[in-house]
């Protein structure tokens, strides 16, 4: 016989739903939902130590690429095709040309060390790869030239010297047995010290995020995020684009704020509708280079010289610098990609400055948002007769960081990379900006309104084509 | 360092380089402070005969100078700023007997002390110009400065016992310069006036422009600032900045380097007196050793965060960009005849809109003329996390949660009884560790006291406000009480900036010849006694101390609603923000316990207390007619309430306990039973639906009643638990009503009139005698008549009473903010709530009881078991049962 549920239980049961489904309803709750960006960040995986794995005699650093091919058979195939190996972009079709071109370090030239090609020799230290040499032409189909130590070895055991082999020494039986996923210290390894030096080139990257405090970075340092915490890597490509050696770029391969953070994160209204205008960088970036000073001046045509030398100063080699330390951002409109970007052979007018990258966007360009760049301004030689920027070889034997004279770094230059050089050089200014975008400041440190809307806001409001202070005068996207 | 100077340098040229090219870059500097004003022509400045000063080389006149475009005797006459008390100087019904006006020029102020001598004065304290020196600091001109107390141009009209020859510094005009450049000299104007030269003190605004040089003591008129017109070349006259406001009033901090604060000192006039700092930065930003400081991120005043600035809501009152026109007509949405901005700039009304604070009295006929928080912010849809927000919103004015706390110093209190060294009164500060006035001193800050402020319209709501504490010395003057001017209370102490021997030996506690701060105060009737004779000697009539509290409204520094008041408790609790004691003072001269001033519109009847010497004053919640859940209670209600349920709790235990000792000796024999569906499914319902809902409601009512002893539980669940709870209760009682009346059940539970009182009365003997002899009931409870006449009566009372009562009550409690005149109709929550907790005891007690009564079956569980299932076993009775015959009849087979 079926047992019967009890009448007292059943009413029991009404009884508390009466009084329970009441209560739920009217139950206090919170005005907002809490956010919960941690949520979406992707768990690391677990670290497995190679030591036991990886057997030797390891002599060569090919064979240490093949021992890790033998179980990951596809990761030399994937990281061939990031930028990472290629030193390029994809082709980019750019009005100021005929043809498509690549934009990236394996072809084009900055405002700081001014160009790779024909200096591969020390260049070569942040690729990738192994054995890129300025005589021939690189194969860039060899699996095993695929440098897996320089992301996953612990940065203790391994360095890289010239084009882009191991320094000599290097126990690479110990590199290898080391290998892990990439930390801040090994990303950093390049990307902090990119131009020569720490901190040179970004404003927001330097080696104060090894081991970053609170106050550095929210990220890195109150929550010990890694940088694979935001640039997501699948299958080795890496989330996330440097604006610089591209021209534009799918937003869909560029880290956002909102991958983690919801589209409109703050309790305050008015603060949200900033963010149709303001990036979440503009305020939350008050300061670049807040610990290590940033280089943000470089002028070319002093070096040479037997000047007194300091690093922060003057370089026999280099010329003359400024670095800057905790200070404001550059603000541009900004659409995530660039309106220009300098590519050899463009001419230039050497009497105003020549913008390296010209950050895209506008007050009237509703993609755009004001966002923060650092500037840096350099003098770097062009050729007087035609125009146009030069690339020195600066490395090497016959490099003019050897003998200093530039007449024959252009003339090298022209043999290794077919820049025609006249004979004829000067200096001329160039900016390149670097979008600023770590070194990110919680809500407590973050810019206040009278930061930009007051008499003495950083922002200059007419420059960025507004009649006057929007907060007086009206936004963009306010009726007019 | 000049690394430095090199990166800044180069810096700056590649930023202008940026520039050139029209690359949009950020500014790496401030700008200069001044800017050309874009708008205002370029003028001559006139001096009083309204010849140009180049011409002349006469000090400027701001009344000839400005007076060619706009109407400046308009402006001098619309100006409270200027007035100062002066065109009611003489109105009676003043907070004082010695006070002359509403404003400063006449009323008294513990503070600055020194009194306007009135026309006659025994003693002459302060002349016009004595005064006009004196407060040179905080005050703009014009006015008293200009015109006499009895309306003629200066110097006729004036009484002038000091003898002052106005001749020489001719009169002090409204200084347009102060407010309206950006750069005034305030210092070098207050050095002119506290010279007697009224007539130079504009121009002395202007030292440090490059519009005058200073040479030696005369100013000279510096001609390059001059076109060849002899216009002024570059004008900057703007609207009054915060910073032009600060000169007077109090601390404006802007700019990069970190604010530091130290001490209370009155230069701060605002920040002194009330611990307001106006400045965008966070505090935890500023230069000052503060408790907790890496902890505040918030910022010191949030409007100016956000980009007010004093004009915002300070506004002139013809100001057609501010001013609303009140008086349309109701069909009219908005009136276009109004001002135009020509005529605004004409004649702009210097009276600037104002607000109803307790310290400040001058044109009484603009309080209020300032719109207030709810005029700009919306208030519902940002407190939907608040209970009862119009409640709230009705009782408390918005800075009370919005100003939780202040991070700077305040002045506590001024004791003129005694006298410094330096011939100034003994003052302390509050929110400060620590005298030395330096930046080592820790800054605590302090949480304001709340108190009810009765507003112009009738209301009153509880704001913030320091109190400050004064003693005093008063004498009878000729014509009235005056306080003892500082001249003769320093002659009466000290002699050459030292303290006189007598004095000495009288207030020297520890003997060793010398006074210390702390040994001056006039505590024993003795130090009184010898500082009274000497006051009297020198012919001052009946000396004795007074002691006043000045209530200082706070309604600047708000905090956003991250940084307001949340947590309930920190007003529904014991320790309630809303009656802790403030500390006055650490001594209370003379004995003598200070009285709230008369004119500070707030009602102020709580509790002055002394401990030791410390005084302090707790704030009552009757003067905003407030009963606070939570903390407020009725100790006699709770006490009767609380005994009432105990003798029920105590009367079971006994019953209950003679039950069980007269069972075990004799045990009941078994009575013949039977089983009978007693209770229909939906009687049970509603009896086990109200059974939680009482029990949920009792204990919820007492969480709410006492937080403290249930810190578990949050306070707004508890309240909507309880109010969710007490909705469904009526609506069962409705429900179970509806259903006693149409099923006819409602007439078990009337008492039948006849023989009522004989059944009550077996019934209560059976209760008494009967059921420890183990006899049987003596009425057979049957479906059809369930109750005994003991049962019927007590649901009579409690269904037709109790419950009604509770339910009104209850509803009138929580209905409050929608049709607050319902409560308010009957007493308010004062009298309410008491009489809730009240209804709650006697219910708590009927529970007991009830329960209690239903183990008295055939077997203690019986009843109960049969309001679960229905079905009872109940005592068989042989016939019809009847009153009069003795129950033990009954048990006879």
């Amino acid at each position: 016989m079926r047992k019967r549920i009890p009448v007292w239980l059943i009413g029991l049961i009404v009884t508390l739903a009466v009084i329970l489904i009441p209560v739920a309803a009217f139950w206090p709750r919170a005005s907002r939902p809490p956010d919960d960006p941690q949520a979406a960040i992707q768990p690391t995986p677990i670290h497995t130590s190679h030591a036991d794995i990886v057997q030797g005699p390891l002599s060569t650093p090919q064979e240490v690429t093949r021992n890790c091919l033998t179980c990951h058979a596809d990761a030399a195939g994937e990281v061939m095709k990031t930028t990472h190996w290629t030193w390029a972009s994809e082709p980019f079709n750019v009005p100021w040309r005929d043809e498509p071109v690549t934009i990236g370090k394996a072809n084009q030239i900055n405002n700081f060390c001014i160009g790779a090609q024909g200096n591969q020799k020390q260049c070569m230290s942040c690729h990738t790869g192994y054995g890129w040499q300025e005589d021939a032409s690189y194969d860039f189909g060899v699996q095993e030239n695929v440098d897996c130590l320089s992301c996953h070895a612990d940065p203790a055991t391994y360095a890289k010297g010239d084009y882009g082999n191991p320094v000599e020494g290097i126990d690479l039986l110990t590199a290898a047995r080391s290998v892990r996923a990439p930390t801040r210290e090994i990303c950093g390894k390049c990307h902090f010290d990119g131009g020569g030096g720490n901190g040179v080139k970004h404003g927001d990257l330097d080696q104060s995020l090894i081991f970053p405090t609170d106050e550095l970075d929210v990220h890195m340092g109150k929550f010990d995020m890694q940088c694979t915490a935001c640039h997501t890597t699948s299958d080795h490509q890496i989330l996330g684009r440097i604006i610089a050696d591209n021209y534009t770029v799918d937003p869909a391969e560029q880290v956002t704020c909102t991958q983690c953070h919801a589209q409109a994160p703050h309790a305050d209204e008015r603060l949200n509708s900033h963010l149709a205008t303001v990036a979440c960088q503009t305020c939350h970036i008050p300061a670049m280079a807040i610990k290590d000073p940033t280089k943000t001046y470089w002028d070319w045509s002093t070096s040479g010289q037997d000047l007194p030398e300091d690093h922060y100063t003057y370089l026999k080699i280099k010329g003359s610098f400024v670095y800057q330390k905790d200070f404001k951002p550059t603000y541009l409109w900004f659409n995530g990609n660039l309106a220009y970007r300098y590519l050899l052979g463009d001419k230039i007018d050497p009497t105003r400055p020549t913008l390296i990258d010209q950050p895209a966007g506008s007050l009237e360009d509703t993609d755009s948002r004001i966002f923060p760049f650092k500037l840096h301004v350099a003098k770097q030689p062009y050729d007087r007769r035609f125009s146009y920027l030069l690339q020195p070889i600066t490395a090497g034997d016959d490099g003019y960081w050897t003998n200093f004279d530039w007449d024959n770094s252009f003339r090298l230059a022209e043999m290794i990379m077919g820049l025609e050089y006249s004979g004829s050089y000067g200096f001329a200014e160039t900016y390149m900006y670097w979008p600023t975008t770590h070194m990110v400041q919680p809500k407590e440190d973050a810019l206040q309104c009278n930061d930009c809307h007051s008499a003495n806001g950083r922002l200059d409001w007419e420059m960025l084509g507004y009649p006057g202070d929007p907060m007086e005068w009206g936004g963009r996207f306010d009726p007019q | 360092m000049k690394r430095k100077n090199l990166i800044l340098t180069s810096a700056l040229v590649i930023l202008a380089g940026a520039s050139v090219v029209g690359v949009a870059v950020a500014r790496s500097t401030a700008l200069p402070a001044s800017q050309p004003s874009p708008i205002h022509p370029q003028f001559a400045f006139l001096d009083e005969q309204g010849m140009n000063v180049l011409e002349s080389g006469a000090p400027v006149s701001t009344q000839r100078t400005c007076g060619e475009c706009h109407d400046t005797e308009f402006i001098a006459n619309h100006s409270f700023h200027s007035d100062m008390g002066l065109s009611d100087f003489g109105a009676s019904g003043q907070a004082r007997a010695w006070d002359l006006s509403n404003g400063p020029f006449g009323k008294w102020n513990p503070l600055t002390y020194r009194t306007l001598s009135a026309a006659g004065d025994g003693r002459l304290d302060m002349g016009t110009s004595d005064w006009v020196r004196a407060n040179a600091a905080r005050f703009v001109g014009g006015g008293p400065a200009a015109i006499s107390r009895s309306g003629a141009a200066l110097p006729s009209g004036d009484p002038n016992p000091e003898n002052w020859n106005w001749t020489a510094s001719g009169v002090l005009e409204v200084d347009c310069f102060l407010c309206h450049l950006p750069n005034p000299n305030n210092e070098a104007r207050v050095t002119a006036i506290q010279a007697g030269d009224f007539r130079g003190a504009a121009t002395a605004t202007l030292a440090g422009t490059g519009i005058v040089d200073s040479v030696g003591s005369a100013y000279t008129w510096n001609r390059s600032a001059f076109t060849e017109a002899g216009l002024l070349a570059t004008v900057t006259i703007q609207d009054p900045t915060n910073e032009n406001c600060a000169q007077c009033h109090g601390l404006v901090h802007t700019g990069n380097i970190p604010l530091t604060l130290t001490g209370c000192d009155l230069t701060n006039w605002q920040t002194a007196t009330t611990g307001q700092v106006i400045s965008g930065d966070d505090v935890d930003q500023s230069g000052m050793n503060l408790a907790d400081k890496d902890s505040l991120t918030r910022s010191w005043d949030v409007h100016a965060e956000r980009g007010l600035e004093c004009t915002d809501c300070h506004y002139s009152l013809n100001n057609p960009t501010y001013s609303v026109k009140e008086q349309a007509p109701s069909h009219l949405e908005f009136d276009p005849r109004r001002l135009e901005i020509g005529e605004y700039l004409q004649r702009p009304d210097h009276n600037l809109a104002r607000g109803q604070s307790a310290q400040n009295t001058v044109a009484p006929g603009l309080r209020g003329t300032m719109r207030r928080c709810e005029s700009c912010h919306e208030t519902a849809a940002s407190h939907t996390w608040l209970p009862y927000t119009e409640r709230h919103m009705d009782e408390l004015a918005c800075e009370s949660c919005h100003t939780p706390q202040l991070h700077a110093p305040a002045v506590e209190s001024y004791d003129w009884t005694v006298l410094r060294p330096n011939g100034e009164a003994v003052s302390t500060c509050r929110g400060v560790e620590g005298a030395s006035g330096s930046l080592t001193d820790l800054v605590t800050g302090f949480t304001p006291v709340l108190l009810s402020r009765q507003t112009l319209d009738g209301d009153s709501q509880l704001a913030p406000y320091n109190l400050v504490t004064a003693w005093y010395w008063v004498y009878d003057d000729p014509t009235g009480p005056r306080p003892v001017r500082l001249q003769d209370l320093q002659a009466v102490y000290l002699k050459g900036g030292t303290y006189l021997p007598e004095v000495v030996i009288a207030l020297d506690s520890d003997g060793d010849g010398l006074l210390s701060e702390a040994e001056l105060r006039l505590n024993t009737p003795e130090k009184v006694s010898v500082i009274a004779t000497r006051l009297a000697s020198i012919g001052l009539a009946n000396p004795r101390i007074e002691g006043e509290i000045q209530p200082y409204s706070i309604n600047h520094n708000v905090a956003e609603g991250e940084w307001a008041t949340r947590d309930c408790r920190t007003c529904h609790s014991d320790g309630s923000r809303l009656t802790e004691p403030v500390t006055l003072a650490g001594v209370v001269p003379g004995g003598v316990q200070p009285e709230f001033v008369k004119d500070s519109n707030t009602r102020t009847t709580g509790t002055l207390a002394v401990t030791g010497e410390l005084l302090t004053y707790s704030p009552a919640t009757r003067d905003q007619n407030l009963y606070v859940f939570g903390h407020n209670r009725v100790p006699w209600v709770d006490w009767t309430g609380g005994l009432f349920f105990l003798g029920v709790l105590g009367a079971v235990v006994a019953h209950g306990g003679l039950r069980f000792f007269s069972a075990l000796k004799a045990p009941r024999r078994r009575t013949e039973t039977k089983r009978v569906y007693m209770y229909a499914v939906y009687e049970r319902f509603w009896h086990w639906l109200q059974t939680f809902a009482i029990l949920i409601l009792l204990f919820t009512g007492l969480v709410i009643h006492r937080p403290a002893v249930f810190g578990l539980f949050s306070f707004p669940h508890v309240v909507a638990v309880h109010n969710v709870l007490a909705i469904l209760l009526v609506i069962n009682a409705g429900l179970s009503l509806f259903y006693h009346l149409v099923s006819g059940e409602i007439r078990q539970y009337l008492p039948r009139p006849y023989g009522f009182f004989d059944d009550a009365i077996l019934q209560a003997k059976y209760y008494l005698g009967g059921i420890f002899r183990g006899q049987v009931h003596p009425f057979e409870k049957r479906p059809e008549a369930k109750l005994n006449p003991l049962q019927q009566v007590t649901y009579f009372g409690i269904l037709n009473v109790l419950l009604p009562l509770q339910i009104v009550t209850g509803a009138l409690m929580m209905g409050v903010q929608l049709f607050p005149q319902g409560a308010a109709w009957l007493g308010g929550l004062p009298l309410l709530a008491p009489f809730h907790s009240m209804v709650a005891w006697t219910f708590a007690a009927f529970v007991v009881g009830h329960v209690y009564l239903t183990t008295t079956g055939p077997r203690p569980l019986t009843s109960i078991r049969a309001m679960m299932n229905g079905w009872e076993e109940i005592e068989v009775h042989g016939e019809e049962s009847v009153g009069d015959n003795p129950p033990t009849r009954k048990e006879t087979p």
